[in-house]
């Protein structure tokens, strides 16, 4: 185990908890010839990286809906560059509803 | 020391010349804040004639290119382009590749980090020769477009249909009577186009791609400005981090990757490290001091990770990297210290960590 303070931990474990939840829907609806493990946060999900198009950016969308309760708003296509920056959006977005999980 | 077609035609624009692997490049024009505003804002013409490049007939290519890639490769439809990786017997990496199906050949572009003999002889012992193929590394050049505006220079030059045409395709023009495949390509997080043009043509080629790239606020870049770009839109750089890590599985590269393969080379290791399980993981980091690569980063426990490569980003002003720690703590959201346990702050972050201009264009604005 790496030497990290109870905070960081505590950071860790949320953001992994959202991680491999997202990670496990999206490879379920999306048939993702991969495991969790496969999938670096940081990859590009559209065009580039998995490649995927604009038909599985409604399932992202769809994804994040059912597993988070969170909405994406159409406008908000920068969100869905990476699932780092999918997972930024759902942590932001839970805080600002008083941190719901 | 092999040079580009274009040599004389770049000194003649500024170019500082340097090398890579053994083949002489245009390194640069102008300071890195000028080439990097011609991408972000404008247009840029950059040779990448290094890159090593091929052609194999259709009916050789699939068997030689399936059981050399890391991709699927039969998979690949016709006007589409597979990015994957060339790794070695250890499965490490040797070049970052681009593969096109257009129509009776396939073309393989290979930007790699071994000289072109290592190259030729690994394509040799794989079959190259029994699969027809035929090294065009000497007679074309390769001029890579990139930028906001770099659609509206491909459309002057190619006409309006070039617009429409998907990330990662291929089509064939023509520009004075030659042949130019273009690969709609890019590691700039901007538009990005790669002209694959006869040095008989590349000359004008270049010379008009400068001249509309001007026009539009932008003008000439070297590589070396790229490998900034590439970092701060997380594009896979073979040049940085592909040469110091090796390893495609930390690097994230799993989805270059097709698994179910029956092989490919370096498949065994490939699939025996990813059995046992990442133990390390490259992730981003931001700080506002300079991130010197190998710079130790730690937490207020110990230390943690390393620095690998880095840049300043004047969209972000502040300097960005990528740095291998241990799977379990390997999250953006983290704040560490660099240098030792009291030092200056840097932070783990999602990548990429800016939005390009590029993609907040519509097709009906182009």
């Amino acid at each position: 185990m790496s030497p990290v303070s109870p905070e960081m931990q505590a950071i860790i474990d949320r953001r992994s908890s959202v991680i491999n939840k997202f990670k496990e829907e999206l490879i379920r609806r999306l048939n993702l010839p991969y495991t969790p493990q496969d999938l670096h946060e940081d990859v590009s999900l559209l065009g580039a990286g998995l490649g995927l198009d604009s038909l599985d950016a409604l399932e992202i969308v769809l994804c994040v809906e059912n597993c988070f309760g969170i909405k994406i708003p159409d406008e908000n296509i920068s969100v869905l560059r990476s699932i780092n920056t999918i997972v930024d959006f759902v942590i932001q977005e839970q805080d600002a509803k008083g941190g719901a999980r | 020391m092999r040079t580009t077609p274009l040599k004389s035609l770049l000194a003649d624009a500024g170019a500082t010349f340097g090398q890579r692997h053994g083949v002489e490049s245009a390194i640069s024009y102008a300071d890195a804040r000028t080439e990097y505003r011609r991408i972000r804002d404008a247009a840029a013409v950059t040779d990448f004639s290094f890159t090593q490049k091929f052609r194999i007939p259709e009916a050789g290519a699939l068997d030689f290119l399936d059981n050399l890639l890391a991709g699927n490769v039969a998979r690949t439809r016709f006007g589409r382009v597979l990015h994957t990786f060339l790794a070695d017997d250890d499965g490490h990496l040797v070049a970052d590749c681009y593969v096109a199906n257009n129509d009776e050949e396939f073309v393989l572009l290979c930007e790699s980090i071994v000289d072109d003999a290592t190259l030729a002889g690994v394509l040799a012992a794989h079959g190259a020769a029994e699969a027809g193929m035929e090294d065009l590394t000497q007679s074309h050049a390769l001029i890579s477009i990139d930028g906001f505006k770099a659609w509206a220079v491909v459309k002057e030059l190619f006409g309006a249909d070039v617009v429409g045409l998907p990330y990662l395709s291929i089509e064939t023009y023509q520009f004075e009577g030659e042949g130019i495949r273009l690969i709609r390509a890019g590691k700039t997080s901007e538009f990005g186009y790669m002209l694959l043009a006869p040095a008989s043509c590349a000359g004008h080629l270049f010379s008009r791609a400068k001249e509309l790239s001007e026009g539009q606020g932008g003008g000439c870049c070297g590589i070396a400005i790229h490998d900034a770009l590439r970092l701060e839109g997380r594009f896979f750089n073979i040049q940085a981090e592909g040469r110091l890590v090796k390893d495609p599985l930390p690097l994230g590269l799993q989805w270059m990757i097709d698994f179910d393969k029956e092989k490919f080379r370096g498949s065994a290791a490939i699939r025996m490290r990813r059995e046992e399980g990442l133990k390390q993981k490259i992730i981003g980091v931001r700080s506002e001091q300079v991130l010197s690569p190998g710079a130790p980063i730690f937490t207020s426990a110990g230390k943690v990770a390393d620095v690998v490569v880095s840049c300043h980003s004047p969209t972000l002003d502040a300097h960005v990297g990528l740095a291998l720690f241990p799977c379990d703590i390997a999250f953006a959201g983290l704040t560490c210290s660099l240098g030792s346990a009291k030092g200056p702050e840097v932070r783990t972050i999602s990548m990429p960590p800016i939005m390009p201009r590029s993609l907040g264009v519509k097709l009906d604005e182009m």
